[in-house]
């Protein structure tokens, strides 16, 4: 049995409990299928087995609390691991201009890798520690952006309540899709000023 | 000029690869997207209760309580692997069962008894 059916299964026995956990752990950078939940609550809430509130304030609070253990765990240990390659390979001025450059875009790289960009949170989690980006910035963007993703997964979940499994396959792919098309922008254009600059 | 002409070409190649991984994903959506326009039903699984197959296939819970000989009340929310299990014969077997009792249903839904008080009609 697959690790998404054996979750699939548990949540379906012990639901909200489970829930909560998925959440909290995936959002640390543990690699469960969050998303696949989120999307078979607002299943079981249409079903009339869960109550809509309580799934949207246990899994915003879940995964916000998750973000925070990602976020605590790049501060300490993501920081002091940059600061020594830094000294290594006698980067340290580099570090502090990349560090400049991210703290500037941070804050809609937060919110937007909470419910459109849903693969690189845990990463964005550890990188705004470990450049020390202003936690209540932080915490104000992770709570916008996992609101807007769990109230959107666990709606779309109700609403096409009958096809959980086809509605998460359709999600996941797309979200990869938008993650690849953006990549290709952004080094598409990288590219084109290299080729023309010679 | 060496080393600019090195990261030229790891750039495009990095392109290249973000390009087909974006191909890829984009043909894989689409697809995944035709199947959801053309097909309602989903294939059941292991990890499925009894409650979720009715209201995915849009039967009575009762029908199919009563094709893999379990009681419609009180509602049981155990995955059909645990049931199974329970009846000690593989998944599959309840699968089939369930496959049955839903196209019979489906075929003539008036030879079934009304559904039992307590279960949403789908």
């Amino acid at each position: 049995m697959r690790i998404t059916d054996y979750l699939l299964a548990t949540f379906g026995v012990y639901g909200l409990p489970v829930l909560f956990v998925v959440l909290l752990v995936g959002s640390a950078g543990v690699p469960l299928p969050a998303s696949l939940l989120l999307v078979a609550a607002g299943s079981f809430v249409e079903q009339g087995e869960l109550n809509l509130w309580s799934v949207l304030m246990l899994s915003a609070t879940g995964a916000v609390l998750g973000d925070q253990i990602g976020y605590v765990v790049g501060r300490w240990g993501g920081r002091r691991l940059t600061l020594r390659f830094a000294k290594l390979v006698g980067g340290e001025n580099r570090i502090e201009q990349t560090e400049t450059w991210l703290r500037k875009r941070e804050g809609v790289g937060v919110f937007l890798s909470r419910w459109l960009l849903t693969p690189l949170g845990p990463v964005v989690n550890l990188t705004a520690g470990a450049t020390q980006y202003s936690w209540p910035r932080f915490f104000l963007y992770d709570v916008l952006g996992e609101m807007l993703w769990v109230v959107l997964y666990v709606l779309l979940g109700k609403f096409f309540s009958d096809r959980v499994q086809a509605l998460n396959d359709l999600l996941g792919d797309l979200t990869w899709a938008i993650l690849g098309l953006i990549a290709a922008i952004v080094l598409g254009v990288l590219a084109f000023r290299h080729l023309r600059a010679d | 000029m060496k080393r600019l002409g090195w990261r030229r070409w790891l750039i495009v190649v990095a392109f290249l690869l973000a390009a087909a991984f974006a191909g890829l994903f984009v043909a894989r959506t689409v697809r995944h997207a035709v199947y959801w326009s053309r097909h309602r039903d989903e294939v059941i699984r292991p990890w499925m209760s009894v409650g979720y197959v009715a209201h995915s296939y849009r039967v009575p819970p009762d029908v199919l309580y009563r094709a893999i000989n379990l009681n419609p009340m009180p509602r049981d929310r155990r995955p059909l692997r645990l049931i199974a299990k329970e009846q000690n014969r593989p998944v599959e077997a309840v699968t089939t069962d369930l496959e049955k009792a839903i196209a019979d249903f489906r075929a003539h839904p008036e030879q079934f008894p009304p559904p039992h008080n307590g279960h949403k009609t789908p």
